[in-house]
């Protein structure tokens, strides 16, 4: 009996210590982002963002920990400490580099114009008068606010756009082009369609973000990020996840 | 006339204040000075960000009040028909009206908002805010439906009796007997229910409907500044309900007064 206990012990320790060798990292996620983090049918958080920090994860040596939470107030569980990192294709900008640090880039994006199949729209120069959906908080939205004299309107989710475009009650959206291509050539193609990618707009880079000074985990991302970059895993997942 | 007060309890609006409290110190007072000192000291001494907040609010402000009373209209309408429907002898009528209310209310009222806004879109082509009050008033005409009902009840049958033994009909006892004096109890909760809805309706910004709550939610999401916003529109809320309360108790009081006569 004696020994069986001192087994026990001797095992929890092992699996304990080998535990705590890796540092956990969590991550927030707002998988209503196809198709770099989404729910899937068997409810598990997936995507290329997913998939890319469990290559750095393996490459850099942590265990990620992805926590599904809604993008508003992202950053601020962030600032609270409630997760270590924010991995929701979080492009890098000037007012956000203000409040947090980011990793180095991983994805390169631009926004696209998503319209209704039949609709002439070239740009957003068209859309005076007219209402356009975004993400709130994402630079999506912050690109129809800039623009001039259309109307901007949020939702909490770009889903929630996608409907409401479809169905006539705002003229167009604007969000990331690998997720308007997701909706506009699979979920709805019998509706929609993407106008243009906005050309005024500069190329936008995905970031993970964490909270300044967080150079422990900021380390261990940009680590594993810049190790991932190097290898063939990431036409790999381009190719399963957006298709080219 | 009758046997005992009725009275009609509702529970999710704010509380009333209480018209015979004489104190200089009333709950009232307190929270309602107290909220307004706290935005004036707020405004007045942190400008940044507190004055940028409440400058960006003001179009929610009032996109809040036009669904507020376009629901309530919508509301109180369906209320008086679900209510007449509840106590009609005809069964169809009785049956609509009763499966109306027992299915809006076996509903969350969040639920229902999404259901009937995104529902609404693949039937007609109508605007979002239309589609959000047409979602509060289908909701809130149910609940105002058991009011009704209560209200019309709370009038002695011999009224009823006696009007009918005058040669009155029944639709004409409603109108001219009953309902003009079931609107004195009616009244009290249906201003409850009213504040209870303007506070609901924070729930269709979740409809990207431009309301307070979107629009400090829009603020901030755009400055990071989560708990100055929440703040500011947390204390706004809180005025626009102190307010309406405070109308609503002189309202009853005055309706009490006449009653006391």
């Amino acid at each position: 009996m004696f020994k069986k206990i001192v087994l026990t012990l001797a095992m929890l320790l092992c699996v304990s210590s080998s535990a705590m060798a890796e540092k956990t990292i969590v991550f927030a996620v707002d998988a209503t982002w196809p198709p770099m983090e989404f729910v899937n049918s068997d409810k598990q958080v997936v995507g290329y963002s997913i998939d890319y920090m469990t290559a750095a994860a393996k490459a850099a040596g942590f265990t990620p920990v992805f926590k599904n939470v809604a993008w508003d107030g992202i950053f601020a569980g962030l600032a609270s400490g409630k997760y270590d990192a924010v991995c929701s294709s979080v492009s890098i900008t000037e007012a956000r580099q203000k409040v947090m640090d980011f990793s180095i880039p991983y994805f390169k994006v631009r926004q696209a114009l998503i319209v209704a199949k039949d609709s002439p729209v070239k740009s957003l120069a068209d859309l005076k008068g007219e209402k356009v959906g975004g993400q709130i908080g994402t630079t999506g939205y912050f690109a129809i606010k800039g623009a001039e004299g259309v109307e901007a309107k949020s939702y909490d989710e770009v889903g929630l756009a996608m409907e409401d475009l479809s169905v006539g009650r705002i003229a167009a959206v604007v969000c990331d082009d690998p997720v308007a291509a997701n909706y506009a050539m699979d979920q709805y193609k019998e509706t929609l369609k993407i106008a243009t990618i906005i050309e005024t707009g500069e190329v936008e880079y995905y970031g993970i973000a964490v909270n300044k000074g967080n150079t422990e985990v900021l380390d261990l991302l940009n680590k594993g990020i810049e190790s991932v970059s190097k290898t063939d895993y990431v036409q790999e997942m381009q190719h399963k996840w957006i298709g080219q | 006339m009758r046997d005992k007060p009725v009275v009609i309890e509702v529970g999710d609006g704010a509380a009333i204040p209480d018209p015979r409290d004489e104190g200089l110190f009333t709950a009232w007072r307190i929270s309602f000075f107290g909220t307004l000192a706290i935005i004036a000291y707020l405004v007045v001494f942190r400008p940044d960000p507190y004055l940028d907040i409440i400058k960006f609010l003001p179009d929610g402000i009032v996109v809040t009040f036009q669904v507020t009373f376009a629901s309530i209209a919508l509301a109180l309408v369906l209320g008086l028909i679900a209510g007449l429907g509840r106590i009609s002898k005809n069964t169809f009528f009785n049956l609509a009206a009763s499966t109306y209310i027992e299915v809006v209310r076996g509903i969350p009222l969040l639920v229902q908002l999404f259901y009937i806004y995104f529902a609404l879109g693949h039937l007609v082509r109508v605007p979002d805010m239309v589609a959000a009050i047409v979602a509060m008033g289908f909701c809130y005409g149910a609940y105002m439906g058991e009011v009704f009902r209560a209200g019309i009840l709370s009038i002695d049958t011999g009224q009823t009796e006696a009007s009918l033994s005058l040669g009155f009909n029944r639709s004409q006892t409603m109108r001219y007997v009953v309902l003009p004096q079931a609107w004195r109890t009616i009244l009290p909760p249906v201003g409850n229910e009213f504040i209870a809805l303007l506070k609901d309706t924070s729930l269709v910004s979740i409809l990207a409907v431009s309301d307070i709550l979107r629009r400090g939610r829009e603020f901030a999401s755009e400055s990071f500044l989560y708990f100055e916003t929440y703040t500011m529109i947390a204390l706004i809320y809180l005025v626009i309900t102190l307010i309406l309360s405070k109308i609503l108790s002189n309202v009853e009081h005055r309706l009490n007064h006449y009653e006391r006569r």
